[in-house]
């Protein structure tokens, strides 16, 4: 594929853009998008960071941007409130629902007490905060889907938590994908005040399985002392494509957890971009990939460790069956001069057919000498000591295949605060290692 | 306690020196005519002049590889004269006719050859720029049947063996480096061992760098047919010049059904001044393939020299059963680069390979791990173990893991693990309480920390590696 035709894709996908903003900022910020969308074009397998997921498929599809088409395509099914129902956590105090990224008000609700809106209501009644915000994490410069979505900015989730609140209950914003064919733009942005916490859950859920193109970006801002949870799980359609650009930055002494589940897709890919700006922060990143058939699920992480005495955490998991396909790349940047720094980051895989197959790239980059770092990585598949210890035990290799994959997605699916969520996503990781491919080849 | 460390680092380079042996240069430049020239120069026949000239069409067709993270001035290649070598003189019978000039080299280096390899027992193949001058116990090792001679003698006196294996493990259009060694080699060792002949004594080979401007691009073949055994031994010492200097080189081993090969090397070439003035570009293409079943490759290297080093000892793992094994020592100072792993490739079932890598980064340098573990779908059973470690002394310095793990086969069991630790305060006063000066002390915290490798390398180099750490790195704790 040459650069003039994959250029020219990026150009087809900025057909259809949202009319102009009556606010100047966010006019120039959609034009200098646009502007590098016209520069870049989309990765190939040549470039590094896209070297082992190929997204050609993507490009040999035309998607039609979601909010271009104001009535219902022909083959869109129809959304109603049962179906959100279906999706709902319970503990929430606050919804935001987006229907193939534009804002469902008649699904939403807040109880919580805060900030949680939609961006196109708030960038005029938080103006100053979202300005400072808006697309100052998720750099877009280098990143074309970035940049995409920044260019079709006019919508999406913001919250704001004020200083020194503490939200007990989630905050549950919910993006369904309607429609064929259509490319949708969710944007997101979680502004934490001093001192604040709160717990936000991002879900991506599809009404049927479709082919359609989700490109998300979400940027958090943590201030000093503040702590954020952040729980994402996609649960795309299996015919589906999503790519994702998180960007977080976190002030003195703030705390960031996250746990990513990708269930869906046929292609996805999650950038999760984490800056320990200044000295105390903490983040713990935990991710699980639990895919099958054709899915190529692609997770790259970097965290940047650009101040002293920041602590980071990370545990990244792939359940690969079939002819699936895992990729990893997790950084850790340590620049020069932040001392005392101390992370530790696992990738752990697992391969469940011989034709599965997993990519993993744990990189350090160390500039500084007092500083604790270490990595590891496995690939292998059910530990035979560990399946004969159930048999013995009077269980079927069946089964006791089944119970060690669960238990090995199960250990990142734990460390999700919700319990109805986590409840309801191990039940579905349970359901998938008992589906006849997993796991069941070996009849006893 | 900054200071003397500051000083201990800060040593210059013991082996630099020039020494005045008229040379017989090509002229500067590389073009069809320069290849030929090379060829012409050496007799060679007509086909490996064609395989010369095939690498260098592939070589234009291709770029200069930006992926590596190291960085350096362009290299100008019409710059260096891409052959030079001692004036010829008859063959040498013994080694009174060698040239006493080169002679009082080695005496410098500390290296008095026929004394040595007599005490050592080794059979020591010295190329001095780029033709072998002497050959010694190579009567001793013809009685086995092994070949042990400079890659020149061995296109001649046994060019199907050479034509078999040459470029069968590092094709002529392998990369950038390895399409420019095809085309300009000029000389380096060849090795070949027989059917279930185990080496009597180990094989080495020093190499000095001499003429300033000369790259040298050195190629060793090493052939270990079934059943047969060799350790081979290169060490490496060039002098001071502050003109950058290119080396690359190839090497290819081929380990038949049940061979086993084990390559060392310490390499100190000049790795320029304090200020990272100078110092020798060391591109290099190490790759050993495991054609046969049961068969073992292991490369131990000790890395201290160079301003650049960029080199990726690789094991192909084709027979079933077959073993791989990486042991690194990488130690970078001053404004030193290094970008240096492995790559293991499973192919066969069952096969096993093992990296143990340590860099150490001191001064202004850059240390990289960059390794690859591939498993392919037909490598049921196969295993890995890597594990990376680095130390960073001082705060200026940079120390990158980037391993790369591509698993294609579920039997499969890959493990990676990596650490990075720092010479502390407290374990110097530690020592200090013991009465051990800060010298001693880091010396002995290096050794320790590489022990791993070190335990794998021979005797005699593995006293000279501990040596040459502690040398190189005194000073630089603080």
């Amino acid at each position: 594929m040459n650069t003039v035709s994959t250029s020219r894709y990026l150009d087809s996908l900025l057909q259809g853009q949202p009319p102009a903003s009556p606010l100047s900022w966010l006019n120039a910020l959609r034009a200098n998008a646009v502007d590098r969308v016209g520069a870049l074009s989309v990765p190939t397998t040549r470039d590094e960071d896209w070297r082992f997921t190929d997204i050609s498929p993507l490009t040999k599809l035309s998607f039609q941007p979601a909010l271009g088409a104001a009535q219902p395509a022909p083959g869109t099914a129809q959304l109603n409130a049962a179906d959100i129902e279906r999706w709902s956590i319970a503990e929430a105090s606050a919804r935001l629902v987006f229907v193939d990224g534009m804002y469902a008000p008649e699904h939403s609700f807040n109880r919580a007490g805060i900030t949680v809106e939609n961006l196109a209501s708030g960038v005029s009644t938080h103006a100053a905060a979202v300005q400072a915000q808006l697309g100052r994490h998720a750099a877009f410069e280098h990143n074309a889907f970035a940049a995409l979505n920044t260019a079709f900015l006019h919508d999406g989730a913001l919250v704001i938590v004020p200083r020194d609140a503490a939200l007990k209950a989630p905050v549950h914003l919910l993006y369904v994908a309607t429609r064929k064919q259509a490319a949708s733009y969710p944007r997101c942005l979680v502004i934490a005040e001093t001192g604040s916490a709160a717990t936000v859950v991002e879900d991506f859920v599809a009404l049927q399985e479709a082919s359609y193109f989700t490109n998300a970006v979400t940027e958090m801002s943590l201030a000093g002392n503040a702590a954020v949870h952040h729980v994402r799980v996609q649960r795309d359609g299996a015919e589906a494509f999503h790519i994702a650009n998180c960007a977080v930055s976190l002030a003195s002494a703030s705390r960031y957890h996250s746990v990513s589940v990708a269930l869906g897709a046929r292609i996805s890919r999650h950038n999760l971009n984490v800056l320990l700006a200044a000295e105390g922060a903490e983040c713990s990143i935990d991710g699980l990939a639990l895919i099958g058939g054709q899915q190529l699920a692609d997770t790259h992480t970097l965290i940047d460790h650009a101040t002293p005495q920041c602590v980071s955490r990370q545990l990244h998991k792939c359940i690969v069956d079939d002819a699936a396909r895992a990729v990893f790349n997790g950084n850790i940047m340590v620049r020069a001069g932040a001392q005392r720094t101390d992370s530790s980051q696992s990738s752990r895989n697992l391969l469940l057919s011989a034709k599965a197959r997993v990519d993993t790239k744990p990189q350090l980059e160390i500039f500084a000498d007092d500083v604790k770092c270490a990595h590891g990585a496995t690939v292998g598949q059910l530990d035979v000591d560990e399946v004969f210890y159930l048999k013995s035990r009077g269980l079927s290799d069946t089964a006791a295949r089944n119970l060690l994959t669960y238990a090995f997605g199960a250990e990142v699916i734990e460390r999700i605060p919700v319990a109805s969520l986590r409840q309801r996503l191990e039940q579905l990781v349970l359901a998938q290692t008992q589906a006849p491919a997993l796991g069941a080849v070996h009849p006893s | 306690m900054s200071t003397t460390l500051q000083n201990l680092v800060n040593q210059p380079y013991q082996h630099g020196f020039v020494s005045d042996i008229e040379s017989d240069v090509a002229p500067k430049g590389l073009s069809e005519d320069t290849i030929r020239l090379i060829s012409a120069k050496k007799n060679e026949p007509e086909w490996l002049l064609e395989l010369r000239l095939k690498a260098y069409q592939q070589w234009l067709k291709m770029e200069e590889p930006q992926w590596p993270n190291v960085h350096y001035p362009k290299i100008d290649f019409q710059a260096i004269s891409y052959y030079s070598a001692p004036k010829p003189k008859k063959t040498l019978a013994s080694m009174d006719e060698v040239d006493p000039e080169l002679l009082r080299t080695f005496e410098k280096l500390g290296v008095p050859m026929n004394e040595r390899a007599k005490l050592a027992g080794v059979a020591v193949d010295v190329i001095f720029d780029s033709v072998s001058v002497a050959t010694t116990y190579k009567a001793k090792l013809a009685e086995v049947g092994i070949i042990f001679c400079s890659i020149s003698e061995a296109v001649r006196d046994h060019p199907d063996l050479v034509r078999k294996y040459l470029g069968s493990v590092v094709p002529v259009g392998d990369n950038y480096y390895a399409a420019l060694n095809s085309a300009v080699f000029t000389d380096g060792s060849f090795c070949f061992i027989p059917k279930g002949v185990k080496c009597p004594m180990d094989l080495s080979t020093y190499f000095r760098i001499n003429t300033e401007n000369s790259g040298q691009f050195e190629r060793t073949l090493i052939i270990a047919e079934e059943g047969a055994s060799v350790s081979y031994l290169e060490g490496c010492t060039a002098p001071k010049f502050d003109t950058n200097q290119l080396h690359a080189a190839v090497v290819e081993l081929v380990a038949l059904d049940n061979a086993d090969i084990k390559y060392s090397t310490v390499q100190n070439w000049y790795a320029g001044d304090e200020n990272g003035l100078g110092g020798i570009y060391n591109f290099v293409t190490k790759r050993g393939l495991c054609k046969g079943v049961n068969s073992r490759i292991s490369w131990t290297q000790v890395e201290t020299g160079s301003a650049i080093t960029w080199k990726y000892p690789s094991c192909v793992l084709r027979g079933d059963n077959s073993v791989g094994e990486f042991y690194s020592v990488a130690l970078t100072n001053h404004y030193q680069q290094a970008d240096t792993g492995t790559k293991m490739i499973h192919l066969g079932k069952n096969t096993r390979s093992t990296i143990v890598s340590k860099g150490i980064s001191a001064g202004h340098s850059n240390n990289s791990y960059r390794g690859l573990v591939r498993i392919a779908p037909t490598a049921a059973g196969a295993r890995n173990y890597s594990q990376c470690d680095s130390m960073l002394i001082g705060e200026q310095c940079g120390a990158n893991t980037f391993p790369y793990i591509q698993v294609n086969n579920p039997s499969a069991k890959v493990e990676h693990e990596a650490s990075t630790s720092k010479i502390g305060e407290d374990q110097l006063f530690y020592f200090a309480q013991r009465g051990i000066g800060a010298e001693e002390a880091v010396s002995m915290i290096i050794n320790g920390f590489c022990k791993d490798v070190f335990q794998q390398l021979p005797m005699e180099f593995a006293v000279e590696a501990t040596k040459l750490l502690g040398l190189k790195l005194e000073g630089s704790v603080g």
